[in-house]
């Protein structure tokens, strides 16, 4: 299945989703020399939100990827109030979607430690750099650890030529 | 005549920045390849995402090519 992360971005953004870029993909877009096989966000988890993203991605065959019988992406109010995150299979690609991010904290949180980016499809935030060594560090994987290395060089360079991360 | 730190980089030698902080210099110990992210750093954000779509969609068809030979 291909992923394309800027297909579901301007399907997000269409719908007015509230979410926050973390994972791989913050790291890409940081700098990090990494390649990540899924799009997670952080967004906000109340009936409204979720209804937006749920809307944005209703035709592309979504599905819980992680349920055994891969059971569709239908929400219903009980939903809404009661999930915590959302792990998704979309004709295009993967989509996780988490109320709250390890060693950052819930969508507020990781909200206020995001910064906006500027792309041709819209303007989106992404987690800081500083919060996603946090995140990357307390989630404590070997792969992410190694991740935390790379994007360490990067903040002491960016530190160094004076640039905003 | 090319000089021996000439060849050395052209087989691959890595040269960090003269002003490379300790963060740095231990990424490229561990074994980054610093020189990909020295490139990205001089992308824009969006170039940056293009880039990683253009690697993901490589790893995505080696993966699938791999899949089909030992279908097979």
């Amino acid at each position: 299945m291909p992923q394309n992360d800027k297909a579901i971005l301007s399907r997000l953004k269409e719908q007015k989703v509230e979410f926050v870029i973390i994972g791989g993909l913050c790291g890409v877009l940081h700098g990090a020399s990494l390649v990540t096989l899924d799009l997670d966000i952080c967004c906000r988890f109340n009936r409204e939100n979720l209804r937006r993203l749920e809307a944005a991605v209703k035709d592309l065959h979504p599905r819980h990827r992680l349920t055994a019988n891969k059971l569709p992406f239908e929400l219903t109010n009980h939903l809404c109030d009661t999930l915590k995150n959302v792990y998704l299979n979309t004709d295009f690609g993967i989509l996780d979607c988490l109320s709250e991010v390890l060693g950052v904290g819930g969508y507020e949180e990781v909200w206020r430690q995001s910064v906006p980016h500027s792309l041709s499809y819209g303007e989106f935030r992404i987690l800081n750099l500083e919060a996603l060594i946090a995140a990357k560090s307390a989630v404590g994987r070997g792969k992410d650890l190694d991740a935390v290395k790379l994007l360490l060089a990067i903040k002491e360079r960016k530190a160094q030529q004076n640039e905003l991360f | 005549m090319i000089d021996e730190e000439t060849l050395a980089q052209m087989n691959g030698k890595y040269v960090c920045p003269p002003d490379a902080g300790p963060a740095w210099r231990a990424a490229m110990e561990y074994g980054f390849d610093m020189s990909l992210v020295e490139d990205a750093l001089r992308l824009t954000p969006e170039q940056r995402l293009e880039q990683h779509q253009r690697a993901l969609d490589l790893v995505l068809e080696v993966k699938e090519a791999g899949e089909r030979h030992a279908a097979k």
